[in-house]
């Protein structure tokens, strides 16, 4: 008698979600990109569906940013110029879509104009063809201002534009959904706080296929396991018919890895800890990897080296493993 | 010594006080009773007074607003003559209290046997051939009546005996009480003497105070009397009043407010009634369980520090004398055992008067108030636990937030659209502040009109509306304009109040659903949910669903009770088998500890959203 072999059998999946438009749809993108849909748990395709592959997106900044050289020599004929930046992410590195952020919006630092920002968005919109994720520069009032005219500006892009938040979500969710772009909402490690956003969100009438889920991770050694119960529980949430936790999952990795002291600090301070380069491509791409199996769809991540390695893990991952 | 004159207006009560006592002592002294709730540490600025003569000393920077020259009277020190305007919003209303009428046959299945209860005696005389004592003869004529229970005399009354028998030819009237595990005698009387005796059944709750007057012999309740509890002056919370007791004669102060409290109100009964105070002779008291310790002058410390332990959950007898009643110097106070340091007397009480214990149906129990003591349970098990939902509820910590007294907001209606505003108030006077039921109803129709999103954050802009204004900390709505109301100033509900009762009613839904998920217990599975405390006659049930206060259940499950407590307290003192239960019911009692381990956290965030995360939870709410 053969063995059966006992399968979890899921009720429900995470919603499908299309990033950027081709002219057919009104955009200006050569291709568009599926994430989502999963009917298991991450990799289990013995149990459901992995219709899309999870996506690296690669961080482009309007600004030369502060980043640690080991990161920013790769880009530093162009870490001034937005266009040419994301060109290189997609040409040379393999960027499957460009997370473009808008720091020099900031009042406190460069302080750049509504229309600067508007400009650098429409610069790397022409340099690329690949879809975008636009996100401002953390300062409420000013993205409030900032993040509006780019979804005006971008109007039928199809961007996914961030961060909405529980105090302040209104605004954007309002301009993505007159505008027709995503959104990403983002909440504190809580899953709880997690799916009140998305209600919040929902109530306002936007499509749940057009939130992202950033439910805050750290890096790895700092606060991974909880930001990978956190992924878990919001894949289970979805997989047992919670629309309200449905969405895909965006994972800021390259910001949480490099800010480590392991992955920043100079081998000079720390001669037993090896080659600092090496060490901050294994953090960022040893975060990306973890977070992966929790069920992470869209990384957002930094370093060339890194994105090589992970875009070969999420090729080998994806490998039917069904039975 | 230099004193100083202060004149309060407008009762025109003048007062000389020490100088550098502050303006809220010469308040106390003057009898206004002023709010407190901070208990005079100067940070909730209720207490504020306007000062009309510029010559005090302030000693602290608040300055509330410049051109009434407004001073907090807790904080400012007296430095001259000085008058001074007592704003109707600083002062302590006349406390609307819960006073039910439903008592009669409140005893359900005991038997009525008085707690205290007197007894004739006619004994035959000793002769030569039978020659027991005085003592032993009246014993085992006792001995009849009280069974297996042992009977004690204490040496003031044996003092009396010897003569008192053979004056009356032998005939003796003995007052009986009922002590943990023996029957003392009380008193003596020669002949037959039918003389009522009286008794008292108290409930002393955080806030109000709450005594009823017993004839024993019928077991009626005379009348009823109801206030603040005195204490409040020294802090809203219980927290507080540990805090308070920690200070120099605070512990003293404490007792002596709430021993004060309770006899004027018993005075003001026995004045009323016509009786007099050595005819009272037991009083039973329900309290929580730093009440209870406040009150026999127990020190409450170790309460409030992990692991949080009580001095004691059984309360010895004590006679009325050692606490310092002196309206009722005969009495012997039985205190209602305690559970735990949070579930006490008081919801032992409330268990015992809702029956839960004798019944075979699930039950639940809930008291609402500062603390939120919930009991699940039937005739085989119980268990409590309690949650801090804190004093939002009673109208504490909320910008325009007061307690169910004259003048309260406690329903409210707000037009879709236009956003004006209608509402009723306690005893239709002008309204003066939100009460809970208010509040509730208020989140409730704001988030209806859709003002509010389901964060508890509102989602109209100043524009929208001239009610909605912006404030230092956000926005916030306005539900009556200082035109229409009896205090001096618009009143409000701030996204800040919001939050604070959005917690409260978290953390109370969420102790229901810690206390179920530990036993494994769907919600549909309890078959009455009775709803407890001085806030449930009033609470709008729709309303407390709607904002997921209360789980999603028909109507018909749940009941309000109304103050449980002291009609706790009146079973035990009417009925000896009522007394023992409620000993059995402290016994048996499983206290379950929220604060140990995540799921109360977890619980509690989930709970903090209109009505709840998980809208499948509340399926009425959703279809509206």
């Amino acid at each position: 008698m053969a063995v059966e072999i006992l399968k979890e059998k899921n009720r429900s999946a995470v919603q499908e979600l299309v990033l950027g438009a081709t002219s057919e749809n009104g955009g200006t993108r050569t291709k568009t990109i599926t994430v989502g849909g999963d009917s298991a748990l991450p990799f289990h395709q013995f149990e459901g569906a992995t219709p899309n592959r999870p996506v690296v997106a690669m961080e482009v900044q309007d600004i030369k940013p502060e980043w640690n050289d080991a990161v920013l020599k790769y880009f530093a004929d162009v870490a001034d110029k937005p266009g040419a930046w994301a060109k290189k992410c997609v040409e040379e590195y393999g960027a499957d879509l460009i997370y473009l952020k808008l720091d020099g919006a900031h009042p406190d630092g460069a302080n750049r104009s509504v229309e600067q920002c508007v400009a650098t968005v429409k610069e790397v919109l022409a340099a690329v063809g690949v879809p975008l994720i636009v996100v401002g520069c953390e300062n409420e009032e000013k993205d409030h201002e900032v993040m509006t005219a780019v979804a005006e500006a971008a109007a039928g892009e199809n961007l996914l534009l961030g961060f909405a938040e529980t105090d302040n979500y209104k605004s954007l969710t309002a301009a993505c959904m007159v505008h027709k772009h995503n959104i990403i909402a983002r909440s504190p490690l809580d899953i709880n706080m997690c799916k009140q956003l998305n209600i919040l969100i929902s109530e306002m009438n936007l499509a749940l296929n057009r939130i992202v889920i950033d439910p805050s991770i750290g890096g790895l050694g700092y606060g991974i396991e909880y930001a990978y119960s956190i992924l878990e529980r919001a894949r289970l949430g979805a997989l047992q018919g919670d629309k309200m936790l449905s969405m895909p999952i965006i994972a800021t990795v390259g910001f949480e890895a490099w800010k480590t002291k392991e992955a920043g600090a100079s081998e000079a301070d720390y001669p037993e800890w090896g080659p600092q380069e090496e060490r901050g491509i294994m953090w960022e791409s040893t975060t990306a990897s973890a977070l992966l199996q929790a069920g992470a769809h869209i990384l957002l991540m930094r370093h060339p080296k890194s994105v090589e390695i992970v875009k070969k893990q999420i090729e080998q991952l994806m490998v039917s493993n069904a039975y | 010594m230099i004193t100083c004159s202060v004149t309060f207006l407008p009762d025109n009560i003048t007062v000389s006080v020490e100088k550098g006592k502050t303006i809220a002592e010469a308040a106390q002294i003057a009898g206004i009773k002023l709010k407190m709730p901070c208990g005079g540490e100067g940070s909730c600025g209720k207490c504020a007074v306007k000062v009309m003569s510029n010559r005090v000393s302030d000693n602290v920077e608040i300055s509330l607003d410049q051109k009434f020259e407004q001073v907090l009277a807790c904080q400012t020190e007296v430095s001259e003559d000085v008058t001074v305007e007592v704003p109707v919003n600083a002062r302590l209303g006349e406390h609307q209290v819960l006073l039910s009428a439903e008592d009669d046959n409140a005893l359900g299945t005991f038997a009525f046997e008085p707690l205290c209860w007197k007894v004739t005696i006619t004994l035959s005389p000793p002769s030569i051939n039978e020659n027991a004592s005085d003592w032993i003869r009246l014993k085992g004529e006792l001995g009849k009546i009280v069974g297996d229970e042992e009977v004690i005399i204490g040496l003031p009354l044996l003092t009396n005996l010897a003569h008192m028998l053979r004056d009356a030819s032998w005939q003796v009237t003995v007052t009986l009480l009922q002590q943990d595990g023996y029957v003392e005698v009380i008193d003596l009387q020669p002949g037959a003497n039918d003389e009522p005796i009286y008794g008292l059944a108290i409930d002393i709750g955080t806030t109000t105070v709450v005594v009823y007057l017993v004839d024993l012999c019928s077991g009626k309740v005379l009348d009823r009397n109801g206030t603040y509890n005195k204490q409040a002056v020294y802090g809203d919370d219980v927290i507080a009043r540990i805090i308070h007791s920690q200070e120099k004669n605070g512990l003293q102060e404490l007792q002596d407010a709430v021993v004060n409290t309770i006899d004027e109100l018993t005075n003001q009964l026995l004045k009323k009634t016509r009786i007099e105070g050595t005819g009272v002779k037991a009083i039973t008291i329900a309290a929580n369980t730093i009440m209870t310790h406040l009150f026999l002058g127990l020190d409450p410390k170790y309460i409030r520090l992990e692991p949080y332990i009580p001095t004691t959950s059984q309360f010895p007898a004590v006679k009325a004398t050692e606490v310092g009643l002196r309206s009722v110097p005969n009495a012997n106070i039985y205190c209602m055992p305690s559970v735990g340091s949070y579930v006490g007397g008081d919801i032992v009480a409330g268990v015992l008067y809702t029956g839960i214990s004798q019944k075979d149906e699930l039950t639940l129990f809930i008291d609402i108030g500062t603390n939120g003591e919930i009991v699940l349970g039937n005739k085989e098990w119980l268990i409590s636990c309690a949650c801090s939902a804190g004093p939002a509820f009673e109208g504490s910590g909320i910008t325009c937030g007061m307690r169910a007294m004259h003048g309260a907001i406690e329903r409210i209606q707000i037009t879709p659209g236009t956003y004006e505003t209608r509402y009723e108030t306690v005893e239709d006077g002008k309204p003066t502040g939100i009460c809970g039921s208010g509040l509730i109803d208020c989140i409730a129709k704001l988030h209806h009109v859709g003002l509010l999103d389901r964060a508890g954050r509102f989602t109209a802009d100043t524009q929208d509306t001239n009610r909605i204004r912006n404030n230092e900390e956000g926005k916030e709505f306005v539900i009556s304009w200082e035109k229409e109301a009896g205090v001096d100033n618009d009143i409000v509900i701030t996204e800040g109040d919001i939050q604070n009762l959005i917690r409260s009613k978290g953390a109370i839904f969420a102790g229901i659903r810690c206390l179920l998920n530990s036993l494994q217990i769907d919600m549909e599975i309890v078959d009455k949910f009775y709803i407890a405390g001085g806030f449930g006659n009033y609470l709008n049930i729709n309303d407390a669903i709607e904002i997921g206060l209360l789980p999603d259940l028909p109507h018909e499950k749940y009941q309000f009770v109304g103050n449980t407590s002291v009609k706790g307290a009146y079973m035990t003192l009417i009925s000896r088998s009522a007394l023992k239960a409620a000993v059995e019911i402290g016994r048996k009692m499983t206290y379950m500890e929220l604060s140990v381990g995540n799921e109360f956290m977890d619980e509690f965030v989930s709970a903090l959203f209109l009505p709840h995360t998980d809208l499948s939870l509340f399926p009425s709410v959703q279809s509206n």
